[in-house]
C-alpha cells in the first residue's frame, strides 16, 4: 500500500481542448464569444440583436448548444449566418471537446466572431473552458438580484455581465444597485450592461465593447 | 450534473496513473475543491459510486478537503471566513469587501493504492 501524490486539476483534460481549440481560433484570427445564462434569460435574443448589429462589420457563425432540440438554431440560421447545433444530450454545459467536434460544421476561414450559446445553467458553464476569448454571462431581471450571491461561481468567471429585460423593471422585484455590487464583490474588474432586447436600450454600449474587443484581438 | 465530467476524468487520471506506478486498487483519494465551486459532495460520491464500478477504483473512499469561503473585508483590513456567502463583513457590517477564496478548482490531490 502506498499514497501517491498527484495534485491535478481534474479539468485539466478539457483545458487541454480548450487550448488546442484556442490554437485553431487563433491560426484563424477568430474572436470567440462563451455566451452564458441560466435558460430564459435571453441569451438567443442577444445573440439575434448582436448578428444584426455587427454582421455588416465582421462575418459571424454561431454554435448553439442546448440539451436538445433545434429551435435556438433555426431563430439563428433566419439571420443568414452559419450555425451548428450541439445537442448535448443531457450534459448542462457545452466543454472544449464538444466545441472540437462541431468545428467542421464552419467555414473557420470565413469567420471572424464566433459565438457560442453555451447550454441554459448557472452553474456547470463557468467551469468548463471552450477556447474561448472572454466569458459573458446574461442576468434578466424576473430572475433577481439574489442570483450573484446564489451562484458566485459564474459571475467570478465572467469579463462581463449583460443584464437584459431591464424594461420589465417596474414589474419585476429587481433590485440593480444590489445585483450589480454583490456581482462586483465577486470580481471587482466585471463589466456590467444594462439592456433590453425588447426595446434596444443599452444595446449600443454592449455592441460598442465587444467591437473594441474584436478589434484589439485582431490588431494583435 | 458536471459531477459525471469531473468523475470521468478522475477516472482518466487513475488509469494514467495506474500505468504508470503499477497498481491494482485504489483505496481512497483525497480531492479539493473551493466551497464555492457549485460541486456537491454527495452528488460527487453517488456518481464516483456508479461510473467506477469495474474500475480500480471501484469500492475507493473520497476523503474531501473543502476550501472555505473567505472574504477580504477593507475596513477591518482583512480577511475574514465566512459560513455561508455574503457581500458583507460579518465583523463590521461594512460592505467593502471582495471574495478572495472559496471558488478553487477541483483537483486531486492524493491517491492511496494497493
Amino acid at each position: 500500500m502506498s499514497k501517491i501524490t498527484v495534485v491535478k486539476n481534474i479539468l485539466d483534460a478539457n483545458d487541454r481542448i480548450a487550448e488546442e481549440n484556442r490554437k485553431i481560433f487563433d491560426k484563424e484570427k477568430i474572436y470567440v464569444l462563451n455566451l452564458m445564462s441560466s435558460p430564459g434569460a435571453g441569451k438567443t435574443s442577444i445573440v439575434e440583436r448582436t448578428i444584426t448589429a455587427l454582421q455588416g462589420k465582421y462575418k459571424i457563425g454561431v454554435i448553439e448548444g442546448d440539451i436538445q432540440g433545434s429551435a435556438d438554431a433555426e431563430r439563428i440560421a433566419k439571420l443568414g449566418v452559419p450555425v451548428v447545433q450541439i445537442n448535448t444530450g443531457g450534459a448542462c454545459h457545452i466543454d472544449g471537446n464538444m466545441i472540437r467536434e462541431a468545428l467542421p460544421g464552419l467555414d473557420l476561414t470565413q469567420t471572424d466572431l464566433l459565438i457560442a450559446e453555451n447550454v441554459g445553467n448557472l452553474v456547470c458553464p463557468a467551469e468548463f473552458k471552450i477556447g474561448e476569448n472572454v466569458k459573458v454571462m446574461v442576468l434578466s431581471t424576473p430572475e433577481g438580484s439574489d442570483k450573484p450571491a446564489k451562484y458566485p461561481l459564474m459571475f467570478q468567471q465572467s469579463e462581463a455581465m449583460i443584464i437584459n429585460k431591464i424594461d420589465l423593471l417596474p414589474y419585476v422585484d429587481f433590485d440593480m444597485a444590489k445585483a450589480k455590487k454583490d456581482a462586483l464583490t465577486l470580481n471587482r474588474n466585471l463589466k456590467i450592461f444594462e439592456v433590453s432586447c425588447k426595446t434596444s436600450a443599452g444595446l449600443k454600449d454592449w455592441f460598442d465593447w465587444l467591437s473594441g474587443r474584436i478589434e484589439s484581438f485582431r490588431s494583435k | 450534473m458536471h459531477e459525471l465530467s469531473i468523475i470521468r476524468s478522475i477516472l482518466d487520471i487513475i488509469e494514467e496513473y495506474a500505468e504508470e506506478y503499477r497498481f491494482s486498487k485504489v483505496k481512497s483519494m483525497k480531492i479539493s475543491f473551493g466551497r464555492l465551486s457549485c460541486i456537491d459532495p454527495q452528488v460527487l460520491e453517488f456518481t464516483f459510486d456508479i461510473q467506477s464500478t469495474g474500475t480500480k477504483a471501484e469500492g475507493a473512499a473520497l476523503e474531501f478537503d473543502i476550501k472555505p469561503i473567505i472574504i477580504h473585508c477593507f475596513s477591518c483590513e482583512k480577511d475574514v471566513e465566512l459560513e455561508q456567502y455574503a457581500a458583507e463583513c460579518p465583523q463590521c457590517k461594512g460592505s467593502e469587501v471582495l471574495l478572495a477564496g472559496g471558488t478553487e478548482e477541483i483537483q486531486l490531490l492524493e491517491i492511496d493504492v494497493d
